[in-house]
């Protein structure tokens, strides 16, 4: 499954298009950041509610291929522009982290 | 190569605080020494024993351009090779670990131990080299801050006698970034009112509202008092810190707004729902603010009758 | 679902037993380590998920109704986190696992049931 398929395959909004749409590899869930950077692997789809510009340096850092904002929390405008910057997509969902990653995980294993 | 001995995630809250509040630029060298690209190895050797370096940047004329690193490691493999008379361009690194100077110490503890290397060079927003750090630049930094700070956390409690027409009251000092303590004010409100057998949906609302406004305080105020009231239909708890205050009120309740730094992010607060949270479960909620004095945030729940 | 049910099928390690441990019963998962993310919670009886190892796990845990704490990618809970669990009568698990990887495998529990 590749970046541009979230949309579809989760029921989520995107909210940054402008990215680069390689094979997703992974998923990770977290809402702290120093811990998205010690554990998260290059490829992934990180699933939190941390929306933050920071988020997209520590995505960047780590690899990160698209973000998913869970409960509908708001994204600040300067949060987008970092990840335009970065080609990182983002995207929202009312849903859950919880949820989120249990479709992620199922629709990841799946296309595999 | 040496690592440094900190869990970014794990020491304690001062240490952690310190490791994001400084940042990269704060702590790096910004005399950076460094080579062209047709600097011959062996002098970049003699540079190195001169001036007591183990890593020379090359770089453009100006030094501003980053193309490549030259190492020890590098010298002494060229040394074994024999072909020290070489340009530098030809066996530097060019496969570069670079940090920005805007990004937090943490970052930069957390590149040392997962990449290996004995240094990093440093660039500015417009991919300028701008210093150079290493894990001694880190060490000595921590040390300098470390011994500046002395001050120990302490809470103290305090019960003062109730009031005619006053069920109860309590009041607690709670102190700026004493997580330790964090969250004992909202439990003794809690454990009050599980004596008086208060249905357990309104003890909630009134545990939320006495935890987020406590741990308000812990995270963005110079400490304060919160105190806790109740009257036979109401309880009103209220946290009165003594400053900052809040610029824009009407910004600090929209959710998701927060001035939190990385750290406090890290521990697990500051994503801009406190206020909104205790907001919402309260009945009459007031915000009364004044830069530079501070704050009084008072929330009000009726009890059922 | 049945904590039992959960103590067989994840991998993970019980660190406190609490109140009522052998037949605890959880309607829902929270995962989120941002504890008012948690506190907006209007169900009780769930399990938190999270990989925050403090004591504001356990007091928000307690403030919300949430009986279990499963914290993941191997933390080991800070000292104080273990003392006021046992003061608050809180059970609390650790697992291996990621969050990520725990929550899907919790669903299909969930879903099965």
């Amino acid at each position: 499954m590749r970046v541009r398929d979230l949309s579809e395959a989760l029921g989520i909004e995107l909210i940054q298009p402008e990215f680069e749409d390689t094979e997703i590899l992974d998923g990770y869930t977290g809402d702290l950041l120093s811990d998205v950077m010690a554990h998260a692997s290059s490829g992934s789809v990180l699933i939190t509610i941390q929306a933050h510009k920071n988020t997209i340096a520590v995505a960047g850092l780590v690899g990160i291929l698209a973000i998913i904002v869970a409960n509908e929390r708001p994204i600040p405008e300067d949060m987008v522009e970092a990840a335009r910057k970065e080609k990182i997509a983002i995207f929202r969902s009312k849903e859950s982290q919880f949820v989120l990653s249990g479709k992620l995980y199922a629709q990841l294993s799946s296309s595999r | 190569m040496s690592t440094i001995p900190i869990n970014t995630q794990e020491s304690p809250p001062f240490l952690l605080d310190l490791i994001y509040r400084l940042k990269v630029k704060d702590v790096m060298t910004h005399e950076v020494i460094t080579a062209r690209r047709e600097t011959p190895l062996r002098q970049i050797q003699y540079i190195m024993k001169e001036k007591g370096i183990t890593g020379v940047p090359i770089t453009d004329d100006e030094g501003k351009r980053l193309f490549g690193i030259v190492s020890m490691d590098d010298i002494i493999r060229a040394l074994d090779g024999g072909y020290i008379q070489d340009p530098a361009e030809r066996w530097m690194s060019r496969n570069l670990i670079v940090l920005e100077d805007d990004m937090p110490l943490q970052f930069a503890i957390s590149y040392l131990d997962k990449f290996r290397y004995g240094r990093f060079p440093v660039l500015n927003k417009d991919r300028e080299l701008v210093g150079i750090i290493t894990s001694r630049d880190i060490i000595i930094a921590l040390l300098v801050e470390v011994n500046k700070e002395v001050e120990k956390l302490e809470q103290r409690i305090v019960q003062p006698p109730s009031r005619p027409g006053e069920e109860a009251r309590l009041l607690y000092h709670v102190r700026k970034y004493d997580f330790e303590n964090a969250g004992k004010a909202s439990a003794g409100i809690k454990k009050l009112l599980l004596e008086r057998n208060l249905d357990p949906k309104t003890l909630r609302r009134i545990s939320v509202a006495a935890y987020e406004l406590e741990m308000n305080l812990v995270v963005h105020s110079e400490g304060g008092t919160l105190s806790f009231r109740m009257e036979k239909d109401r309880v009103e708890i209220e946290a009165k810190d003594r400053g900052p205050g809040i610029p824009d009120v009407e910004q600090a309740m929209e959710e998701g707004f927060s001035t939190a730094n990385e750290w406090i992010r890290s521990l697990g607060f500051g994503a801009g729902m406190g206020l909104p949270n205790a907001k919402r479960v309260s009945d009459e909620f007031t915000i009364d603010s004044r830069v530079g004095e501070g704050t009084t945030v008072r929330a009000v729940i009726y009890l059922p009758k | 679902m049945k904590l039992e049910t959960i103590l067989q099928r994840i991998p993970c390690t019980v660190v406190v037993k609490g109140k009522g441990f052998e037949e605890l019963d959880l309607r829902s998962i929270v995962a989120s380590d941002l504890m008012s993310d948690v506190l907006t919670t209007v169900d009780d009886r769930f399990l938190i998920v999270t990989s925050l190892n403090s004591e504001q796990v356990i007091r928000t845990a307690d403030i919300v109704g949430a009986p279990v704490v499963l914290l993941v990618n191997g933390k080991q809970p800070q000292n104080g986190m273990v003392r006021l669990a046992e003061e608050f009568g809180i059970t609390l698990l650790s697992t291996p696992l990621s969050m990520y990887k725990v929550c899907y495998l919790l669903g299909c529990l969930l879903e099965s049931k």
